[in-house]
């Protein structure tokens, strides 16, 4: 009976002890100002904020009146965390530019951007590129949205134990060396609509024009990916993804073996997998602006390209931006962090601790850390150089760009490049392909 | 047994009952239990019960404050006020200013407001209950209960109830709430073009059903059928290959004479002891196409080039097969231990009688071995079959769902109807089409589980081999 007793009362405890969890886990929390970074730059990020309060002291004379907490998230999903709970979001977070027009559809669940100090520096310190893809358009008026700091973009990194800086100008360069060495070409890390940008958005190096036509002017409708430049474009692609010792798709294994055991010459990639080509290549790690292509005649068949033109491949050239929280109980504050963390000198810094790309338009010849010659500043480099070369990724309506993937755009093109079973043999069956991409762009839908 | 409760008429004589309970406490009760129809606990603190009286009142004073003070959680009301949003699921559009009704807090909330006014009810109808059996210990003893009196008995004869009333009210908030919420999302337009706070949605009725069965065109109707194929088969191989493999690696193990079993059985207990995502990307790069295996089946000219077996697989039946071949490896060793432990309680009485009466291995095998194990081990092998349908780390850690299929929309050929509707809300944000797929899963797993479980004789012999 003593024993039933005890027993009762052990699990009477632990009832009473679960209820109290549950009470302290609802308890109200402290209620910090709180800012979401990529997660390599949380330190970084922290002490420029230590910074920032100090000075905020000394410039009023009070103490900066909300505790500040710097997280690291993926910058990738930063927006969907916050589209699942938009009031468990944080007071400031970065987003890749392309997640803007889900942010502000409907409601918007982001503020625009009022102070006019915050708008002269976007409006001072950016590329034009960039100033073209952060006002949305929400009911009818365009707002500031997001504030860039960081940019990013494709380039090559090979290996220089079997690749000159003269081999990998041009794609054929890489491709002779790769047959030399019986070795593929390039890897790619992916097969989506980021990886394949370097044939979809390559641009013709006399006339400086893009064949690819996407979402021009923000308008919907304004997409063409049936031009005849654009089918000898996947011709020379289908040739280069089909060829001996040329590019290769994605494998299980992953391109950092790949590179590792010297399977492939380099990879298509941008600076986030930087750390990962140095561990595989070592001291052998090169960095290379996206080499340019020429058509063959045999490339524009079917078409009336020349045989000779000369394309330079292409890019996304995106950037990371802040944006603020709309309805945050600390909204007279935010700007001016804003301010600061955006500013010129902060990008510098966070250049030269994270090796972030910093998005400031006139980086490259007045930055002082930038003119040394590391492996980090060539990274810097030619990012920017591919800057000429690309586009920050366009959208039409809040969520077209979403179809890019979702209804396998990037699938139909790599179709084309591996041509199985000839499939895509003719250029009328490409173009139809083609076609299909093109729909989805413009209407969400293949056909 | 109570033929009544059985059949049309007694399914809706048990609907009517309390509020036939309900009439007869009104008429039949004192003045303090009439009262108590209105003001909880005013029949207890009429009969002199004045603590338990007070709690009654307190819970009804709470309910009538919460309906009516309609607390606001991030900007949306809880109350009387859930009620009326439940239904509109929010009209306020919102600007670049104002923030727009959430949807989704609206219809969780609606929810929350009905779970809590069902607790309400519940007590409410305690409320009344107690002062009516007051109202006979009254007239049966002479006197009513006191509230130690009460307590003791929780805390004695009726503790069970004490212990469960927290564990019961977990599994509503935490389990019952949250799973019709889920199926409450199939029933409205929630998805990417209307997040929750930017755009309003609205209730559909059955439009996302009628769009999954009635439009077989549509990329998502025309995917999930052989998403669902393929579920099947997976779970079917991946469940009976592991059992299968799992019995003859310890009939094998457990036999007679055999030396170092136990050394045997630490071997393939290890494979557990590793975290299982560690085994699996470990067996992701050995077959990669430039991972070991093939590098030496490629010198040793059993293979030509290399090739993918996974996630860029030329033919996603390869890529299926390898999935399943990878998922033995560690899946057998649980079903060899569980086999283990079945085998080892086989009374050696039984073997003995059976070698007596002439017996051979295979018979006894057969007849006695085979269906031990099976009953021991036929829950789990119903439980693993539903954790099979429901799969997620082995063909996300494996292929990702991958290799792409012709018209795949999302789906690639080895996701899993799991995999499929992660992709779906997480990736893409069709929430309504994800819970409608969620609703399918669970129709399945639990048919699946209530008819075989039932129909096995671990059910209808429960008390067989004991």
């Amino acid at each position: 009976m003593r024993r039933i007793k005890s027993f009762r009362s052990l699990a009477l405890l632990l009832a009473i002890c679960m209820i109290m969890a549950l009470f302290a886990g609802c308890a109200k929390k402290a209620n910090p100002l709180t800012i979401w970074v990529g997660v390599e730059s949380v330190d970084f990020y922290t002490a420029k904020m230590a910074e920032y309060v100090e000075n905020y002291k000394a410039k009023t004379g009070e103490d900066f009146p909300y505790e500040i907490a710097v997280q690291g998230v993926d910058t990738g999903s930063a927006a969907s965390k916050v589209l699942d709970d938009i009031d468990a979001g944080a007071d400031i977070f970065t987003i890749a530019h392309d997640n803007l027009p889900k942010l502000t559809a409907g409601a918007s669940a982001i503020a625009p951007v009022r102070s006019q100090a915050l708008l002269t520096q976007i409006k001072s310190d950016n590329p034009q590129a960039f100033l073209d893809v952060i006002d949305m358009n929400v009911q009818g008026t365009t707002y500031t949205f997001g504030i860039p700091y960081i940019a990013q973009s494709l380039i090559l990194m090979y290996n220089t134990k079997y690749l000159t800086k003269d081999d990998v100008k041009t794609w054929e360069g890489i491709w002779a060396a790769a047959k030399k060495h019986n070795m593929q070409s390039v890897s790619l890390t992916g097969s989506d609509g980021f990886n394949n940008s370097f044939l979809v958005l390559a641009k013709n190096e006399t006339t400086n024009r893009m064949p690819t036509v996407l979402y021009e002017d923000g308008i919907t409708e304004n997409c063409n990916f049936t031009s005849d430049e654009v089918v000898a474009i996947m011709q020379w692609g289908q040739r280069f993804f089909t060829g001996a010792n040329g590019a290769k798709m994605p494998t299980d294994s992953g391109w950092e073996i790949e590179l590792r055991d010297e399977i492939s010459l380099g990879v298509i990639t941008g600076a986030w997998k930087f750390n990962a080509a140095k561990a595989a290549l070592g001291a052998n790690l090169g960095i290379a602006t996206l080499p340019s292509f020429t058509l063959t005649s045999e490339d524009v068949k079917g078409t009336n390209v020349k045989a000779g033109t000369v394309y330079r491949s292409g890019t996304f050239a995106d950037c990371k931006v802040f944006v603020m929280k709309k309805g945050s109980d600390k909204a007279d504050y935010l700007e001016d962090i804003l301010l600061f963390l955006t500013s010129k000198e902060v990008q510098e810094q966070s250049f030269i601790e994270c090796a972030n790309l910093p998005a400031y338009k006139n980086a490259a010849k007045e930055f002082a850390s930038m003119q040394t010659d590391n492996l980090e500043t060539e990274l810097a480099a030619r990012q920017l150089d591919m800057f000429d070369y690309g586009i920050p990724q366009p959208f039409g309506t809040p969520t077209s760009q979403f179809y890019y993937y979702s209804k396998g755009a990037p699938d139909l093109i790599r179709e084309i490049l591996e041509n199985k079973d000839g499939l895509f043999g003719t250029t009328e069956a490409i173009r139809t392909q083609l076609q299909k991409v093109e729909n989805i762009w413009k209407t969400g839908e293949r056909e | 047994m109570d033929r009544k409760k059985y059949g049309i008429s007694g399914f809706f004589q048990r609907i009517a009952q309390p509020f036939i309970n309900f009439y007869k406490r009104f008429m039949d009760g004192s003045i303090g239990t009439k009262m108590s129809h209105f003001i909880m606990g005013a029949g207890n603190i009429y009969h002199g019960q004045i603590i338990k009286g007070l709690i009654y009142f307190l819970i009804q004073v709470g309910y009538v404050v919460f309906m009516v003070t309609c607390p606001k959680v991030n900007n949306t009301p809880l109350g009387y006020k859930a009620f009326i949003n439940f239904v509109t699921l929010g009209t306020q559009e919102g600007d670049i200013f104002t923030p727009a009704d959430n949807s989704m807090l609206m219809l969780l909330f609606g929810v929350v407001t009905f779970g809590i006014t069902l607790m309400y009810l519940f007590a409410y109808n305690s409320s009344i209950k107690s002062s009516y059996k007051a109202d006979k210990d009254l007239k049966n003893y002479g006197k009513v209960t006191t509230f130690r009196h009460d307590l003791k008995e929780m805390f004695g004869n009726r503790f069970y109830i004490a212990m469960l009333t927290p564990a019961t009210l977990g599994a509503v908030v935490f389990t019952l709430l949250p799973t019709l919420f889920m199926i409450l999302i199939a029933f409205t337009n929630f998805d990417k073009e209307r997040q929750a706070g930017l755009k309003l949605f609205d209730w559909v009725g059955l439009d996302n059903f009628t769009t999954f069965f009635t439009n077989p065109s549509g990329e998502i109707a025309a995917r999930f059928l052989p998403v669902l194929g393929w579920t099947l088969i997976w779970a079917f191989f991946a469940t009976f290959l592991n059992y299968y493999g799992g019995i003859l690696l310890a009939l094998l193990i457990n036999k007679k004479g055999l030396k170092g079993k136990v050394i045997f059985r630490a071997i393939f207990v290890l494979t557990i002891a590793i975290p299982q995502f560690i085994s699996l990307l470990a067996m992701r790069n050995l077959i990669g196409e430039y991972g070991p295996l093939q590098s030496f089946l490629i010198k040793v000219g059993i293979m030509s080039e290399p090739m993918s077996f996974l996630a860029n697989a030329p033919n996603v039946w390869i890529a299926r097969i390898t999935i399943i071949l990878i998922n033995l490896w560690v899946g057998i060793p649980y079903s060899m231990l569980l086999a283990s432990g079945a085998i080892m309680n086989i009374p050696e009485s039984l073997y003995e009688a059976a070698r007596i009466d002439g017996a051979s291995k295979f018979t006894i095998l057969r007849k006695i071995t085979m269906p031990y194990i099976v009953f021991i081990t036929t829950p789990y092998l119903i439980s693993s079959f539903i954790g099979n349908i429901t799969s997620f780390n082995i063909i996300y850690l494996l292929t990702g769902g991958m290799p792409k299929v012709t018209g795949g929309y999302i789906a690639g050929g080895t996701d899993l109807l799991v995999t499929w509707l992660y992709k779906l809300t997480i990736d893409e944000q069709q929430y309504n089409l994800g819970a409608v797929i969620g609703i399918l899963t669970f129709l399945l797993t639990s048919t699946v589980t209530l008819i075989t479980y039932r129909r096995s004789k671990s059910y209808k012999e429960e008390d067989a081999f004991q």
